[in-house]
């Protein structure tokens, strides 16, 4: 991450050198500033889900829930801890209904679990991240919402072929890395 | 249709925790109040993320990396117009969503190049920020491969998007 932002920025900024000083600090400004109000927004998302979290937590529907996912978490991420599980199947919950912003906090929650410290991303930990970038909804509202909005005769036309599209992107990350993380493993025990 | 799922779920969540005899305003409350110091924790994040966008889009880098790259997207079959929306999807969510709703009233709601680029949009995600918001509460300095696979990912995506746009 370190090296992909400093290539960003160091990038653009000598680009925009020689076409536009005057608007390297002007757009950095604008976009710290739309950062925040898209935290502030945030604040409001999370304090909604996060309420409702609590209660799905308190009533014990979590648990129920990371039953029913339980074959399918232990499958993909190899774990065995039971507070993660939960986590962990509330974030695909969540990912899966479309509602990226609740997944969030309970995908941030179940990584901070997984963090053995060491500095380096577990297994478990890439194969979170990887669902939740390709993420596998089932309802793309915001881009219907705005098809309609832009005078389509069917907006909804598209769901079937994204669901098909973002399937086979899921099932790709997950068999690209279990993959990896076999080689990784592999190579690991061959170095004690 | 989906306008239901959400208020239903909440329905059946108040419910069945006020039959579990759990206190459901004391505990939304405790749940809310997580979201302050969460939003404080990432929102550097955020910020860095957004400006390193910002720059790379008002610099014209994008406009000129989608030239540069034109000939592989169309080998791909991933139409010219729609490679600065498939350079930018992962780095911003707002930023694509906009640029979306240039394409759709550029070339028409229903247009081949308009499909295409809606489901590019719904199948894929905000990779870089989904992920520096992931492990900004962690240690994690080094995340291996799960950049390069969501990055591939994403990449087969908008290919295959394409190309079932084309027959469906």
């Amino acid at each position: 991450m370190n090296k992909i932002w400093f290539v960003m920025v160091v990038g653009s900024i000598c680009f925009l050198l020689w076409r536009d000083p005057s608007s390297v600090l002007d757009s950095m400004i604008d976009a710290s500033g739309e950062a925040f109000s898209l935290c502030i927004e945030l604040c409001a998302v999370y304090a909604v889900w996060l309420g409702v979290l609590e209660l799905v937590e308190a009533s014990g529907l979590s648990e129920k829930l990371a039953k029913l996912l339980h074959p399918l978490i232990k499958k993909l991420f190899k774990i065995d801890d039971k507070e993660t599980e939960k986590m962990i199947a509330l974030n695909m919950s969540a990912n899966i209904l479309g509602l990226g912003n609740a997944a969030t906090p309970m995908g941030i929650n179940a990584i901070k679990r997984l963090d053995d410290g060491s500095g380096v991303a577990t297994n478990a930990m890439i194969m979170l991240i990887v669902l939740n970038a390709t993420s596998l909804q089932l309802l793309p509202s915001t881009v219907v919402g705005l098809r309609s909005s832009a005078g389509s005769t069917s907006p909804s036309d598209i769901i079937l072929p994204t669901i098909i599209v973002t399937f086979c992107t899921c099932l790709l990350g997950i068999c690209l890395v279990k993959l990896c993380n076999h080689i990784r493993d592999k190579l690991k025990r061959k170095k004690k | 249709m989906s306008a239901y799922i959400i208020p239903i779920i909440f329905i059946a969540i108040f419910c069945y925790s006020k039959y579990k005899k759990v206190n459901t305003y004391d505990t939304f409350v405790r749940g809310a109040k997580k979201s302050i110091p969460l939003v404080v924790d990432i929102f550097p994040y955020i910020a860095a993320i957004m400006v390193a966008v910002a720059l790379l889009r008002a610099s014209g880098i994008t406009a000129l990396l989608a030239n540069a790259l034109s000939p592989v997207f169309n080998f791909l079959g991933v139409p010219t117009e729609l490679i600065e929306l498939v350079l930018l999807r992962p780095f911003t969510g707002s930023g694509s969503y906009a640029l979306l709703n240039d394409v759709l009233v550029q070339y028409g709601a229903d247009s081949y190049i308009s499909r295409c680029a809606c489901v590019i949009l719904g199948c894929s995600e905000t990779i870089f920020y989904v992920t520096t918001v992931y492990i900004s509460q962690t240690k994690v300095k080094k995340l291996l491969y799960a950049i390069p696979i969501a990055l591939i990912c994403a990449t087969f995506g908008a290919v295959f998007a394409c190309l079932l746009c084309k027959i469906m």
